[in-house]
């Protein structure tokens, strides 16, 4: 499967948050802490809720936790 | 590795051994009598208690000693996993039937079409279950 067109800061924002872990980040979005694993190594591209969750976690809009990559048309 | 992946590992391991047996011990000799017929329905009862016994114990023992990550529901990506492994199913599955709707026009024995659908469904099980083993372990 091809690599997901956009990058995030998911783990950065964990870091910030405390040093959140991928379970207590899976808990409070309601995948898989494997999910979120797969999501932070972008091997697997979320669903538009699930990306809203993450971003609503952090307190950021969607943009500064997820960023399309400017060399992919 | 999460919960559902390791009852897919035992689900994928209780397949290989059971029918793996089944296959290997099946008294192919007599398979166009009435006592092949017999042998499929006689073998297919241990391969039954095989992979439920070791379903049951295998999620038993990990809802134990996981059981946050047990209680859990799919999340999306397990869905996605789930639904195309399901899917590559399908090919194999159609497959096995084509052959056993072609193989009637042989006259084959009911036990040789018993066989056929067997390993019909043990073949569509295997990529079910292999294939949603290579997405988790992908991460996708």
């Amino acid at each position: 499967m091809a690599p997901a067109p956009f990058n995030n800061d998911i783990r950065t924002l964990r870091f910030l948050a405390s040093e959140m872990t991928q379970g207590d980040l899976g808990d409070k979005v309601g995948v898989t802490r494997q999910t979120i694993a797969a999501i932070e190594q972008g091997k697997y591209s979320p669903s538009l809720e699930v990306a809203f969750r993450i971003a609503h976690v952090f307190g950021k809009p969607l943009e500064e936790v997820f960023r399309w990559q400017n060399d992919i048309p | 590795m999460s919960f559902r992946e390791k009852i897919h590992w035992a689900s994928f391991f209780a397949l290989l051994v059971a029918f793996g047996w089944y296959f290997l011990t099946y008294p192919w000799k007599i398979i166009g009598t009435a006592a092949g017929v017999g042998a499929v329905a006689g073998m297919l009862v241990p391969v039954t208690i095989i992979i439920i016994s070791v379903m049951t114990i295998t999620a038993a023992f990990f809802a134990i000693r996981t059981p946050k990550e047990a209680n859990l529901k799919e999340d999306e990506r397990e869905r996605t996993i789930h639904i195309r492994g399901t899917h590559l199913a399908y090919y194999p599955l159609v497959l096995g039937v084509w052959a056993n709707m072609i193989a009637m026009f042989y006259r084959l024995s009911v036990g040789e079409h018993l066989n056929l659908l067997i390993a019909t469904v043990v073949i569509a099980e295997l990529v079910r279950v292999g294939s949603q083993l290579y997405y988790y372990r992908r991460g996708y």
